[in-house]
């Protein structure tokens, strides 16, 4: 036993059936959805036992309602589809023109030389700081949203794909060159193998941050989107719809990051 | 390399940011339009001088400072001590890791609203947001420096008869401190990052985030473009004093080690 603590005693101690761990175990089987499937449970009892009002506290079906009368509408579907053909717009500029920059920092002593400083210095800025000289430069448009995230989405993304690069071993170009590889052959078997990991990873952080700016900025200046539905319904104390946009804002990061992390394991399936 | 390429190399670095002030310069000139966004320099230190001779700045900054250090003491501080709890309590660690990691999914700032609405746009809400930023990084990095400790560690431990609050201060502790510090360092970004986000989110009482925004609604960009620069370079010097902070405090593992 080299397990300390007493939960593993507990197991070893014949209880009876319906009490021991893994028979549970076997009847509920311990999924990804068990946890949502119990918050939502935990939540509907607190709302349904009187204790807070359910103007603080709507319950899940309350929220659900709120969910399909907006989608009803088709506001639903307009607000998500803004925000995310705004994130995928951002994104898009900024992973490309990340990797780009990335790639020639590492690779160009000029690029390095010229551009490395301010490379650095605008990296220590934090993107939600931005958010107010791009309102006045750009106005309350879309290109300061997008502009939001292609910032947020640029640094990390560059910085993982400056540090891929350089961490090729020197031998492995050499080795290349031995073979007489052509300039697609190195790029297809060894820049994309040695990086991609890492770039993948500087993807998904800048995904997961860009997101979160995205839905700050919606809140501070827009018409629409699934910021600008939380931050309208906050004036108008329709909680149930801005419970709505905190569990879709979720469930829609998880299933980015998710999809993301997929792509890793996809990718780095050779590693192993 | 002789002594003039020498030179010239050191300039590259200044040549684009030169560039780049004359070329905002210049634009400044264009008109009115372009000089509201393009501050010209004579404006910008006008803005700097009153922002400093009027306190504003400094009131500002010591309320972000103190709030983001406030929240940072919460949220680190409870994130820890949970650590330390499901590390060593198996069904704690069940119960309470998928509920926390549900909570996490959700973008920090997208809890903003609803915690507007729970908390009112006052104080309470900013630093619970700050908090809860602070929270989840410290949590992960001591959960999983604790988790790490090498198992012969607490066996000796174990051995030597130390009590378990003493095994816990004068070995597991020590052990996983690289990893608590990481955590508290990422926190320390993140507290910071999530002070200014409330600020402007929540845009009452003082801060360099409200500062900023009613700056740029009075489209005082020369104002904004300072808060953005103290924002940038203060957050870099935590971070930088945090490292040096940890660095100190881990100085008796080269000790150990030489």
């Amino acid at each position: 036993m080299n397990k300390p603590n007493g939960f593993v005693a507990v197991q070893t101690i014949s209880l009876p059936w319906p009490v021991r761990w893994p028979a549970w175990r076997s009847i509920l089987p311990w999924s990804s959805l068990t946890v949502p499937a119990l918050l939502l449970l935990v939540w509907s009892a607190l709302s349904a036992s009187g204790w807070i009002s359910p103007q603080l506290l709507p319950s899940p079906l309350t929220v659900a309602d709120a969910g399909i009368a907006l989608w009803q509408d088709g506001e639903l579907q307009g607000h998500l589809g803004v925000s995310l053909s705004r994130l995928a717009v951002g994104f898009g500029i900024g992973a490309l023109g990340g990797l780009a920059f990335g790639a020639a920092l590492a690779v160009s002593r000029n690029v390095e030389d010229y551009a490395g400083g301010l490379f650095h210095l605008f990296r220590h800025i934090p993107t939600i700081a931005l958010i107010p000289p791009f309102i006045l430069a750009f106005g309350v448009g879309e290109t300061f949203k997008i502009l939001i995230v292609v910032k947020g989405v640029f640094f990390p993304v560059a910085i993982a794909a400056h540090d891929a690069v350089r961490n090729i071993p020197r031998g492995y170009f050499e080795v290349a060159r031995l073979y007489k590889l052509s300039r697609p052959a190195v790029i297809r078997h060894l820049l994309l193998p040695a990086t991609l990991p890492s770039i993948l990873t500087g993807l998904r952080i800048g995904l997961d941050r860009s997101w979160m700016l995205l839905v700050v900025a919606e809140q501070i200046a827009a018409e629409n989107g699934i910021g600008q539905m939380m931050e309208m319904a906050r004036q108008i104390f329709r909680i149930d719809i801005v419970m709505l946009g905190v569990v879709l804002t979720g469930v829609i990061g998880f299933a980015l990051d998710r999809s993301v992390r997929q792509l890793e394991t996809l990718t780095t399936r050779w590693k192993r | 390399m002789s002594l003039f390429a020498e030179r010239l190399r050191k300039g590259k670095p200044l040549v684009l940011p030169l560039l780049l002030l004359v070329l905002w310069q210049w634009l400044s000139g264009q008109g009115p339009a372009y000089a509201m966004v393009f501050v010209p320099a004579g404006q910008m230190l006008a803005g700097i001088d009153e922002l400093l001779s009027s306190g504003e700045l400094g009131h500002a900054l010591a309320a972000s400072v103190s709030r983001m250090a406030l929240g940072l003491v919460i949220g680190a501080g409870s994130g820890f001590a949970l650590a330390v709890a499901t590390a060593s309590l198996r069904p704690l660690d069940r119960a309470l890791t998928p509920v926390l990691n549900a909570v996490r999914q959700v973008p920090l700032l997208g809890w903003a609203p609803l915690l507007g609405l729970w908390l009112g746009n006052g104080e309470p809400a900013k630093l619970f947001v700050i908090a809860m930023a602070a929270f989840f990084p410290t949590l992960l990095g001591t959960y999983e420096g604790l988790r790490g400790v090498d198992r012969r560690y607490r066996e000796l431990a174990a051995i030597s008869k130390l009590s378990p609050w003493q095994g816990f201060v004068q070995v597991s502790l020590p052990a996983a401190s690289p990893n608590v510090l990481t955590g508290v360092s990422q926190s320390l970004a993140v507290a910071w990052m999530a002070a200014v986000g409330t600020e402007l989110l929540f845009a009452a009482g003082p801060g360099l985030g409200t500062l900023m925004f009613t700056a740029e609604t009075g489209a005082r960009m020369d104002v904004v473009l300072v808060c953005v620069a103290v924002i940038g370079v203060l957050g870099y010097t935590l971070s930088r004093l945090f490292e040096w902070l940890a660095r100190w405090l881990l100085r008796w593992r080269d000790a150990v080690s030489t």
